[in-house]
């Protein structure tokens, strides 16, 4: 099960200049708006630019925790969402330990990252990419990515306020 | 109307009150958003013999039409009043995000009118929008001000605030936004201060829909593709704006010693390589921008040491050459210090500069300073001073007004080294390096800038670019920087297209410098985004509205030719050394010629009635 992609960024790199959010909002919904991206962008002081994604997790929560049956897994290991049984109950956004999935204000729905790659190819400063878990692990050898996101862990992934 | 929040927020700080306005689409069609359409508001409003910093000066806070757009660099806001440092137009912009955020929350300005007896803070939260106590907030600096409002409220919130100079009603002092971004000349945080505004918080959940969503990511791409192959942007993303330091001083146009000389002989300390090399930790952008000039720098140890945002270009010749200091980390930490405190480095560095250029010719004492010593580089001295100033503290207080009304204050024949047009403090190009920025600097309706027009088409060799946007029959002498001739038709044409640029919320970098993006590009955009139908032509005419406009305002309040004039240093003494040496700024000569183009009387330097009607201005 290691083969499962998830997109990935670089807090260094990152210029914190929000082009994969709005690619997306603009790709999937035909609007500009953070609310309806399927990427977060978090800056963080010192020096940080976070974008974050679905971390495409090998035991899911969020599939656990749908209670209408809505995600699932496609062949090529994509967690995906089924809009026709998607009720919008939110219990995936409360099961995601990554805060990486969200409902879009208007259509209801639950909405995240699918690994489409849209993004990576407009990212203007080359922060983000497609990688596995082994992928990340050889590539972040001395570990400084993946520190950086543990350590920071609070701030990127709160729970939602409740409304 | 597509691609805006779509309402503005009328603010009454005496009242209390807040109200929702739709925004004017008849307005929009003359003036477009942002600069444009604050200009319009402004003229309207202000009267005559208005006081700066009184409750009768209305502020101005404008995204433009493209702000939040996915427009290569469509960050910017722009603020605007009366200018209490000039008492003319009043104008400053800055990226971020705030402005985009803004748009989200449902609305494209803030005017804020009257003034408050207690500290207060706007905040809002898409519909909810509320005047809250800031007396918590007062006296706290920008960055203590966006660390406590956005733990009180949420860590996603923008923040804009002003630092204790905006409270101190520092002539110089700066509206700042997300952290480290400034609308920092024309001191229009010391009308935030006067109005007892100390931030505005906003978070919006909104989205923008656009025009046309079917080709919107399609031509995004196209537009994403020039600038990424833009022969600029690697070095942009490289140095941002702090190579030009090297730049310049081959020129001769890099201001050190208050102006006296374009060459500092200390120029590869304070270089953007030197700060590549030690300091830099990363480049940093804002939102929807691709070139990310922004810096944030370090310094680990001594007495300069910080982390944050960095100085672009303007603070290391303000805080350095032109202060003669080429001490790196305390220009590093002084900019540092100004954010935070809430200052435009270009005035503050302009005022220490001639402080320091009146005490190295004795005309200054110790007895005057409090014992402060203004040695020619003397860093220490210029930390010390930044923060007394932002605190009005002893010799502080007197420079906090500006360079001019210090000069004013002292006498002595000190004015002579004022270094200013319209009371504000010359940017960081020596004109005599560069004929147009000397003109540009006197045209400007706030003041000495170089923004205002920004002709920067006669700096590196753009020649292909002056053939298209001006023909062929103007080269080379348009092309060449020395030669006064035809810069009065390139400082025109330049304006007209930078207060156009600043009514939609882009950028300078990818418009102007390099020259990518131009008026049927914005134009297009206008159409797919916001589905307005403008040629670039109308845009053009746009541009030209707005600078009749200010100018329309500024002689409200007294300008005329003799206001547009430079210090007689730049005109009638020779640069002394470097590659411009020799040279003076025909102002004059290039002066007509504007006018004659602008179709502004020779005598009085105002507006004909036939350009008015041309303009349909003659009913303003």
């Amino acid at each position: 099960m290691t083969e499962l992609k998830f997109v990935f960024g670089d807090p260094d790199i990152c210029s914190g200049c929000m082009v994969c959010v709005n690619v997306c909002s603009m790709f999937y919904s035909k609007v500009i708006g953070p609310t309806r991206s399927r990427v977060r962008v978090v800056r963080l002081e010192p020096a940080l630019d976070f974008a974050l994604f679905c971390r495409n997790c090998e035991d899911a929560p969020c599939i656990e925790a749908c209670p209408e049956g809505a995600l699932s897994r496609t062949s090529k290991g994509i967690v995906i969402v089924n809009n026709k049984k998607c009720n919008g109950t939110g219990a995936c956004v409360e099961a995601c330990p990554y805060n990486a999935i969200h409902i879009h204000p208007d259509t209801g729905k639950a909405i995240k990252c699918i690994q489409c790659g849209q993004c990576i190819d407009r990212c203007p400063a080359d922060a983000i990419f497609m990688t596995t878990t082994a992928e990340l692990a050889e590539r972040d050898k001395d570990g400084r990515m993946m520190a950086l996101h543990e350590k920071h862990k609070k701030e990127l992934y709160p729970k939602e306020a409740k409304n | 109307m597509f691609g805006v929040g779509g309402e503005i927020l009328w603010v009454d700080m005496t009242k209390g009150k807040i109200e929702k306005v739709p925004i004017d689409e008849e307005l929009v069609n003359k003036y477009l958003l942002g600069a444009g359409y604050l200009s319009k508001i402004l003229y309207d409003m202000i009267p005559a013999g208005t006081d700066p910093l009184g409750k009768k000066n209305i502020l101005g806070i404008a995204t433009g039409l493209l702000t939040g757009s996915m427009f290569p660099q469509a960050s910017r806001h722009v603020v605007a009043a009366l200018s209490p440092l000039t008492d003319v137009w009043g104008e400053s912009h800055a990226a971020g995000f705030f402005g985009a955020e803004l748009k989200f929350a449902g609305y494209d300005a803030i005017m804020f009118t009257g003034a408050s007896s207690d500290p207060l803070y706007l905040n809002i939260e898409d519909s909810k929008v509320e005047l809250l106590d800031a007396s918590h907030l007062w006296g706290k600096d920008v960055f203590e001000t966006d660390d406590i409002l956005r733990k009180d409220h949420d860590r996603q919130f923008r923040t804009l605030s002003i630092g204790q100079a905006g409270e101190n009603l520092v002539r110089f002092s700066a509206i700042m936004n997300d952290r480290d971004r400034a609308s920092a000349r024309s001191g229009l945080g010391a009308v935030m201060g006067s109005k007892k505004i100390k931030a505005v918080s906003v978070k919006g959940t909104g989205k923008l829909e656009v025009a046309d969503p079917k080709n919107y990511l399609k031509q995004m791409d196209i537009f994403y593709e020039r600038m990424m192959a833009n022969p600029f942007t690697p070095g942009r993303v490289k140095y941002g704006t702090t190579s030009l330091v090297e730049m310049m001083q081959h020129i001769g146009r890099l201001p050190s010693y208050n102006m006296k000389q374009g060459v500092f002989d200390g120029y590869e300390k304070i270089s953007g390589e030197a700060i590549n090399e030690k300091y830099l930790v990363k480049a940093r952008a804002d939102f929807s921008c691709l070139q990310r000039c922004g810096r944030y720098t370090a310094v680990r140890k001594g007495p300069y040491a910080f982390e944050g945002g960095s100085p672009e270009f303007e603070t290391q010749s303000s805080m350095g050459s032109r202060c003669g200091n080429d001490n790196l980390e305390s220009i590093l930490f002084g900019h540092h210090l100004a954010n935070q405190y809430g200052m435009d480095t270009i005035s503050l560095g302009g005022t220490i500069s001639w402080a320091m250029e009146a005490w190295d010719e004795g005309l200054l004492t110790a007895e005057d300073t409090g014992g402060i010593d203004l040695s020619w580089g003397n860093a220490e001295t210029i930390i010390k001073l930044t923060k007394m100033i932002a605190l009005r503290e002893g010799f502080g207080d007197v420079l906090a007004d500006g360079s001019a009304a210090a000069a004013e204050r002292i006498g002595r024949g000190t004015e002579k080294f004022v270094m200013t047009v319209k009371k504000q403090e010359i940017a960081g190009q020596e004109p005599r390096a560069q004929k147009s920025m000397g003109l540009a600097a006197v045209t400007a309706a706030r003041g000495a800038d170089h923004l205002y027009a920004f002709p920067v088409l006669d700096e590196a060799g753009f020649d292909k670019e002056i053939k298209e946007r001006f023909g062929e029959q103007y080269l080379p002498e348009m092309a060449d920087r020395l030669n006064p001739k035809y810069k009065g038709i390139m400082v025109k044409e330049c304006e007209d297209f930078m207060v156009m640029v600043e009514s939609v919320g882009l950028c300078k970098y990818g418009t102007q410098i390099p020259p990518e993006f131009y008026y049927d590009d914005i134009a297009l955009t206008l159409k797919i985004h916001n589905g307005l139908n403008f040629t670039g032509n109308q845009l053009q005419e746009i541009g030209e509205r707005i600078v009749n406009l200010n100018r329309l305002f500024n002689a409200r309040f007294g300008v005329t030719r003799k206001d547009d004039c430079l210090p007689d240093r730049l005109t009638k003494e020779k640069a002394p050394l470097g590659p411009s040496a020799g040279e003076v700024v025909e102002l004059d000569q290039m002066l007509t010629e504007y006018y004659d183009v602008r179709g502004w009387d020779q005598e009085t330097g105002l507006p004909l009635k036939e350009t008015l009607e041309r303009l349909g201005l003659d009913y303003e």
